[in-house]
């Protein structure tokens, strides 16, 4: 990895060596609050594993620190101490869809696309079937030369989870993928999701839908308080509570 | 409901008194013939990038200054000050010399004005106007008794600077030669006319009628010798202006 | 090198088309007319007035523009969270700040070129002359006008996006100051003050050393040995400081 600012600690491995897609060791990140600078301490301590080709669902509270964590594993913060590692050669691989996400006002749903795809390096030919192929995946074809102005809240989230996509990454995280959409926008999305787990790619996404979760993840971790307090299987989590709701709701307040 | 009403009163009352309190300001604020004029040196010091934009800010005030109180009580007192600063200014611009002379001759200091003039000469060295402007000036407000001399080596000075008119030279002769004087100074204004513009102009037929006789035959007479001094399209013009009202 | 091309031409896209830009120049244009009217009162000087004011006109608006536009620049990306979506991808902080300013010097030579041409040929159908000098003005203008957008997109990494636009007009203040500076510096009676002045007039730009303008109106006669050597001066700032603000980005978290 060679971005500005990403992983700091005991260095970066290469991808080849390790099963992990991200593999997070005793994060913490402690940022300053306010007028007087007040430390807060976000991540106290983060162990978390997610293995190549999992799809893997973050749970957690609001304010456990789930969208900290992420951001620190992609290098938009450094953290106060522990180190990231990420399994695939840089931000090249990765693709990225934040929480309520807000895009160029100015530009189409295609020009947006482009633009994104240039920053990857994409060469003319190879945006524009990129760029035409995902506004089809995510069913915005009639809408890509709209201004993202005039665009719904659940048109954004499909822009974005474009973006996210672009530039064929091979670990993919995605926060609160399904906020917004309807019914049928929420089946689409499940099937990109599926269909990237196909093709052997990683997902990770936060969300509080644990229906969601239920269904398409393998593995989960649950945070609170700036720790991940569990980790496992769906299926071990399901022998300790007869719905994911209930063993969440244990985990999380005992 | 009633609250509404009396806020509406209140808002209705303090606009009323808005209006009135503006309405009611005096006319015209008390035209001052003193006015605040900041030394050069104060503008000087601050950006050369703007130096000739407040030259110019400077050059329409003294315009306006004079307009206003030239016809009315006839003070001028700031009006050096102001032809000081604008040229110190911005000494290349001809205009703000050349009107801010004539401007100081209306305001009885033409001592003042033949000082500018002298300033706009050395920093524009090579502009007949200043030396032109120079002598028509000694001519007409110097008290020396060879007056007649000075103001023919300015016109002579004139007349050497490349691209100059050729009537200086004659007006030179003039000045030396035996008329009188009624006869030069009418030859003095004409050049004026000729050299100026819509500012001098005025100023010149104002002279010259001034001095002219009033019957046409007279008249003619004595401006016929303009004829070999100003340029053919200038005769016109200031024949046209001087016999306006008079039957062909 | 693509990136820096991508975010270029997404910052002139974003900038060209703000509605605020287009109200601001046809305001230019208005007071530029109004020279005009000043040129009426003023004896026949009416190319003069015109050129003067109009050089004024497109200076002070050309501030304007240059400074709310760079000042929001950075600060909207950050607000807006559309950080998140570009940083989460293989882009430099570095190459972030560079497209952002060479967009935006795009824009603003379409404005101040436009603004020119237009003061160009009001001044040749008023006063009959065809005056290459204002155009030369215009181009140092636009030189300044980059010294500013710099300072102001340093000053805009830093926090919020007014005091950038506040600090940025006062650069640009200072900037046409700078000689009075040189003479503080000069008058030698205590070390303390001196070296302070230097170093101030060091970090000031200077834009008292070549004055155009006076030179459009007759003022002065021009060196062009000394116009070049002071753009190059002007560009060699702008790389300092755009490396300075490159450096202050590089440590902000989002």
């Amino acid at each position: 990895m060679t971005q500005d600012g990403l992983g700091t600690g005991s260095g970066a491995a290469t991808g080849a060596q390790s099963r992990a897609a991200v593999l997070l060791r005793d994060l913490h990140k402690t940022v300053a609050v306010g007028f007087l600078r007040r430390q807060v301490e976000i991540l106290r301590g983060v162990d978390l594993v997610v293995d190549r080709g999992d799809v893997f669902g973050l749970l957690g509270p609001n304010g456990a620190g789930k969208t900290t964590t992420v951001k620190v594993a992609l290098g938009l913060m450094r953290p106060t101490s522990g180190s990231v590692q990420l399994g695939v050669e840089g931000l090249g691989r990765v693709g990225y869809l934040p929480e309520n996400p807000y895009f160029y006002d100015y530009l189409s749903g295609r020009e947006f696309l482009g633009f994104c795809a240039r920053l990857f390096g994409l060469d003319a030919g190879a945006r524009h079937e990129r760029v035409e192929e995902l506004l089809r995946d995510v069913s915005l074809v009639d809408a890509a030369g709209t201004h993202l102005r005039k665009y719904s809240k659940g048109m954004l989230q499909r822009i974005g989870i474009a973006q996210a996509l672009i530039n064929d990454p091979e670990l993919v995280l995605l926060d609160e993928p399904m906020t917004g959409l309807d019914p049928v926008g929420r089946v689409e999305v499940k099937h990109i999701i599926e269909r990237l787990h196909e093709r052997g790619k990683t997902v990770m996404f936060n969300s509080h839908i644990l229906s969601d979760v239920h269904e398409l993840c393998s593995r989960i971790a649950i945070m609170r308080s700036g720790r991940v307090i569990w980790q496992g299987t769906v299926d071990e989590a399901l022998d300790e509570a007869p719905s994911l709701e209930d063993f969440f709701m244990k985990v999380v307040t005992a | 409901m009633l609250r509404r009403v009396v806020a509406i009163v209140v808002v209705v009352a303090c606009a009323a008194g808005v209006v009135a309190f503006q309405v009611s300001r005096p006319a015209r604020a008390p035209a001052n013939p003193r006015v605040f004029v900041p030394s050069p040196r104060f503008f000087l010091d601050f950006s050369p990038s703007f130096r000739t934009s407040i030259a110019d800010v400077y050059y329409l005030y003294m315009v306006q200054y004079y307009g206003e109180h030239v016809t009315g009580d006839g003070k001028l007192d700031s009006l050096p000050a102001m032809v000081r600063l604008v040229t110190e200014l911005s000494p290349h611009f001809t205009r703000a010399y050349l009107f801010g002379a004539f401007a100081l001759m209306d305001a009885q200091q033409p001592g003042v004005s033949y000082e500018i003039l002298k300033h706009g000469f050395e920093a524009n060295p090579g502009n007949w106007r200043f030396p032109a402007y120079l002598g028509f000036f000694v001519y007409a407000f110097a008290s020396n008794k060879d007056k007649d001399r000075i103001a023919a080596d300015w016109y002579t000075k004139a007349a050497a600077i490349p691209e100059s008119p050729a009537y200086l030279q004659r007006l030179a002769a003039v000045l030396l030669g035996k008329g009188g004087e009624t006869g030069k100074a009418i030859q003095m204004w004409g050049q004026v006319y000729a050299a100026g513009d819509k500012f001098s102009r005025e100023k010149a037929v104002a002279g010259l009628e001034r001095i002219l006789p009033t019957s046409k035959q007279a008249r003619m007479k004595a401006v016929a010798p303009l004829y070999d001094t100003m340029p053919r399209q200038e005769f016109e013009a200031l024949t046209a202006e001087l016999f306006k009202g008079y039957a062909p | 090198m693509k990136q820096l091309l991508a975010i270029t031409i997404n910052t002139f896209k974003e900038t060209i088309r703000d509605r605020v830009l287009a109200v601001i120049v046809v305001f230019a244009l208005l007071m530029i007319a109004g020279g005009l009217w000043l040129g009426s009162i003023s004896l026949g000087e009416q190319g003069r007035m015109i050129k003067d004011f109009g050089l004024v006109a497109v200076s002070g608006f050309g501030l304007i523009v240059a400074v709310f536009v760079a000042a929001s620049l950075v600060h909207k990306e950050v607000e807006k969270r559309t950080v998140f979506v570009l940083f989460s991808k293989p882009v430099s902080r570095a190459a972030f700040i560079a497209g952002k300013f060479i967009g935006l010097c795009g824009t603003m030579a379409v404005v101040l070129a436009g603004m020119g041409l237009f003061l160009f040929a009001l001044v040749w159908i008023v006063a009959g002359e065809a005056s290459g000098m204002v155009l030369l003005a215009v181009l140092m203008i636009y030189v300044q006008l980059l010294a500013v957008v710099a300072v102001t997109i340093f000053f805009s990494t830093m926090g919020s996006a007014i005091l950038a636009a506040v600090l940025g007009i006062c650069v640009f203040v200072a900037g046409q100051l700078s000689h009075n500076v040189l003479a503080l510096t000069r008058l030698g009676k205590n070390p303390l003050t001196e070296a302070l002045s230097w170093v101030v007039y060091v970090i000031v730009p200077n834009f008292s050393a070549v004055d155009v303008k006076a030179g459009a109106v007759g003022e002065q006669t021009l060196a062009w040995g000394q116009i070049g050597l002071w753009t190059a001066y002007i560009l060699a700032y702008v790389v300092v400081v755009l490396a300075l603000a490159a450096l202050v980005f590089r440590r902000k978290e989002f």
